[in-house]
């Protein structure tokens, strides 16, 4: 559905800004009326659907407050109050939290996320905070420069990133660099500076020998100790060790300068100290080869 | 020199210069204005007895009174056209100018014949204005008029053409101000709430500059009462506004009626002000 | 119907067109007065001009009996540099004070703006009926020197405290933990951080001053300035001279705008990128 040649105005498309983007001139009821004012609907429903929007997002007694008295949260429920009342199709939400208290954000956006379940609208909820996207997102949509890298689930953009732009965006991931050296089979050997690593070859594709490529392999699947079946295998340094409650994750340093993030389970055994020298693997299908990235839109 | 204590003694020697030369050059002429307007004599009379009479007498005069009257119609007519006119050069300027380099050019071009002389830029207006002006040879040439119009100099319609040109940058820069503060979030948000150009303008953009405009008014009113170069350098000595009038005055030696004539303007200038301001506070993110 | 955005872009193009026409509108006089400023000696006050020449400008610089703008041209300026100076100064004082809350600031506030909203003509008519009263004389260095200042003060005022608004204490409070005392302070490192701010004042006080016509025409006494020596001419027949003294004042007003716009950048530049060498403390 191409809405370019539609006015804005005529769009059944509602927005939440960052800034919230409240009218200041304007009391809270009268706001959130706004739209149905615009759609010239009759004085006494406006007032009957105001103060049940009102009353629905807990805000009714702030309807004849002026948007300066009112408190980041509170703006916040305004915004979606006024947004909701036209009954739209889908919302846009421009980092909806983003300019909220930390403390705030989580429950916000637990609110938010319910309103949508309750609503069945279709929420567009755009962020630069990966771990909003990914606990929130039915669907995730990756973009770099106003091109799509890849759409899916938040398990399909962590454990099978298309492109390198998507792997490098994802936390906890290890992004290798190197050139095609031969295609075996299910397999192909990817030759990079830290060594030659056996990649499982995807369905759609058929790279060529001397053809540039990367791949990915998630922290949470490497090992220290690695036994027959870690086919990838490579020496290297402890260089940090981060306690983050849950697990544990290491910064390793490679023969050639480049770092390695391992990530495991703490209680999981085989503590080893900074500095200390470790081989480190991976089985063969848990790397994920990269497409080509894509051309310029 | 402080930067934090509260009410150091340092702040009242280094305020006191301006303070004083104010009070002394200002205040005080000001106030003697008023006890001279009070003067019985008409001449300069120091020990002259007070009355309020000498306002009786202005406006028992019917010319005095209508020289007030033009002062104030010109005013307002100057405040209508410099607000329309502004506004849209302000729009224009803040809305519609995407490139930061065009804009600041643009507002240059506008800004910097501020800084020459206002009798310069008025007399520039003669040539323009006469039977034998640019304006004229121009129609003229096109052929609109077979014969020059004489209506232009000499008369009230030139020296509001005049006014306009030097007057409306006044009313355009408070609503650039006001403009400028105005979050492109906003009229974006009320689109989306399905409201067409010309609602967001109304009821959103519009009241967010009230202010400026208000300012923008105010400094037109107090300019166009209190100008008088203009009236006598393009409307020869066929008009007179109160400030004419204080000139008149002065020069035939009638101090006291002089300085009625200048507490009138005064008082008319507080009033205005005061009634704008109060415009402002009343609409003041309000809602009809 | 027409469509939205070609509805947009005739709104758009409707005030573009207003805007561009009235800048025209502005400029031409200006322009056209200082086209014919270069009228040949036969050329009148309007077109056709009848020649080129500067003659005109060789009779501003002949000496004459009457209409002679080179000594009023010479009071103005100055008067206009004494204005300047004093402008910034009083502005800078009046400014760094306002910076405390003392008590009254706010009426004080309104007493340096009076000198704006206050109408020229009668700040200059009271000044004239005062110094009447107490048996002063009128003249261009005292009286109009006065009044002239009632009219910048305001403008120089006003920029100093929008440059002190932006103006970060934290850097004042850091050079006093340093050591230094309040004047070092102020000196070292507030000033040349304002001194743009101060340029402007100083700035607001010539142009201003020298283009003043309104205050001076009852506070001046024989010794007349640069504009009311033209404002003189209004009664007379007009004269291609008095393009080309027009055209020389505006000339004069808008280099000095220019002038103190390269102050600005070059100081702007020196404060900001010149380092002056400290020796290495001595630490054993």
């Amino acid at each position: 559905m191409r809405v370019n040649d539609t006015p804005p105005w005529q769009r059944d498309i509602a927005m939440m800004f960052q800034d919230f983007a409240l009218f200041p001139h304007m009391t809270v009821a009268r706001q959130v009326g706004f739209g149905l004012e615009m759609l010239r609907r009759p004085a006494a429903e406006i007032r009957r659907r105001v103060t049940d929007s009102l009353a629905a997002f807990d805000i009714g007694a702030l309807a004849d407050r002026k948007p300066d008295t009112l408190s980041g949260g509170q703006k916040q429920r305004v915004a979606l109050a006024r947004a909701l009342i036209t009954e739209p199709r889908i919302l846009l939400l421009d980092e909806p939290i983003g300019s909220l208290d930390y403390s705030l954000r989580e429950a916000v956006m637990l609110e938010l996320r319910d309103v949508q379940r309750r609503l069945g609208i279709s929420f567009i909820w755009v962020t630069h905070d990966q771990n909003e996207a990914f606990s929130l997102g039915d669907r995730v949509v990756v973009m770099n420069h106003a091109r799509i890298e890849q759409v899916g689930a938040p398990e399909d953009i962590a454990e099978r990133p298309r492109t390198r732009f998507v792997a490098s965006f994802v936390q906890g991931t290890n992004v290798f660099d190197g050139t095609v050296e031969s295609v075996d089979g299910d397999h192909i050997r990817v030759r990079t500076p830290s060594g030659s690593f056996l990649v499982p070859r995807p369905d759609e594709r058929s790279p060529s020998a001397g053809e540039p490529t990367s791949f990915s392999v998630r922290a949470a699947l490497l090992t220290m100790r690695p036994g027959s079946e870690h086919v990838n295998q490579v020496r290297a340094v402890c260089h940090a060790i981060e306690y983050l409650g849950a697990i544990r994750r290491y910064d390793f340093r490679l023969a050639d300068g480049r770092s390695l993030k391992l990530e495991q389970f703490t209680g999981r055994d085989r503590r080893i100290g900074e500095g200390e020298p470790v081989t480190l693997g991976w089985r063969i299908e848990d790397g994920w080869l990269h497409a080509p990235p894509v051309e310029p839109a | 020199m402080s930067t934090r204590r509260e009410r150091p003694p340092t702040s009242y020697a280094l305020a006191g210069p301006a303070g004083l030369w104010m009070l002394v050059a200002l205040v005080v002429p000001t106030l003697f204005i008023v006890w001279v307007s009070l003067w019985v004599a008409r001449g300069f009379t120091l020990a002259s007895p007070l009355t309020l009479a000498n306002y009786g007498k202005f406006f028992a005069r019917p010319a005095y009174v209508h020289v007030l009257g033009d002062t104030v119609q010109q005013a307002l007519v100057m405040m209508v056209i410099t607000g329309v006119v502004g506004y849209s050069i302000a729009y224009f300027l803040v809305v519609h100018v995407r490139r930061p380099g065009l804009q600041l050019a643009l507002f240059l071009g506008l800004v910097v014949p501020f800084w020459t002389s206002a009798l310069i830029r008025t007399i520039a207006w003669i040539p323009f204005l006469g039977v034998n002006g640019v304006i004229n040879q121009a129609l003229l040439a096109i052929g609109a008029v077979d014969r020059p119009v004489e209506a232009f100099l000499f008369s009230r319609a030139g020296i509001t053409l005049a006014q306009v040109s030097f007057y409306t940058l006044l009313a355009t820069g408070p609503v650039v101000y006001t403009l400028r503060n105005i979050p492109r979030s906003l009229p974006e948000a009320a689109q989306c709430l399905r409201a067409t150009p010309l609602h967001v303008f109304w009821l959103i953009t519009f009241p967010l500059t009230l202010p400026g405009v208000v300012i923008g008014q105010i400094l037109v009113f107090l300019n166009v009462m209190a100008d008088f170069a203009t009236a006598q350098a393009i409307g020869g000595h066929k008009y007179a506004f109160l400030g004419n009038l204080v000139i008149l005055l002065y020069e035939s030696g009638q101090f006291s009626f002089a300085a009625v004539v200048s507490v009138l303007l005064m008082t008319t200038m507080l009033l205005g002000v005061a009634l704008l301001l109060k415009v402002v506070d009343i609409r003041r993110f309000g809602e009809p | 119907m027409i469509a939205w955005r070609t509805r947009q872009r005739l709104v758009k193009g409707a005030l573009g067109a207003v805007t561009v026409l009235f800048l025209a509108y502005q400029w031409l006089p200006m322009l056209t007065m200082a086209v014919l400023s270069f009228t040949g000696p036969e050329g009148g006050t309007t077109f056709p001009m009848r020649g080129v020449s500067l003659h005109w400008y060789r009779e501003l610089l002949r000496v004459q009996m009457v209409d002679d703008f080179k000594p009023p041209l010479a009071r103005s300026v100055a008067l206009a540099l004494a204005c300047s100076v004093t402008t910034a100064a009083l502005a800078l004082a009046a400014a760094q004070a306002m910076r405390a809350r003392f008590l009254g600031s706010r009426i004080y506030f309104y007493l340096i703006l009076l000198g704006v909203m206050a109408p020229g003509l009668l700040v200059g008519f009271g000044v004239a009926l005062l110094a009447r009263a107490l048996g002063l004389g009128l003249a261009w260095y005292t009286s109009t020197f006065a009044v002239h200042i009632v009219w910048t003060l305001p403008f120089g005022f006003l920029t100093m405290l929008a440059v002190f608004n932006r103006f970060d204490r934290r850097l004042e409070e850091a050079a006093l933990t340093l050591r230094a005392t309040h004047w070092t302070t102020f000196w070292r490192i507030t000033f040349p951080l304002v001194l743009p701010g101060v340029i402007g004042a100083a700035l607001f006080g010539f142009t201003l001053s020298y283009d003043e016509f309104a205050r001076s025409l009852f506070a001046t006494g024989p010794e007349q300035t640069l504009p009311l020596v033209i404002y003189a001419q209004f009664d007379r027949q007009l004269q291609p001279t008095l393009y080309a003294i027009g055209a020389v004042t505006t000339a004069v007003s808008l280099g000095a705008v220019a002038l103190f716009a390269c102050l600005v950048r070059l100081f702007r530049r020196r404060t900001l990128t010149r380092a002056r060498a400290v020796p290495a403390p001595n630490i054993p």
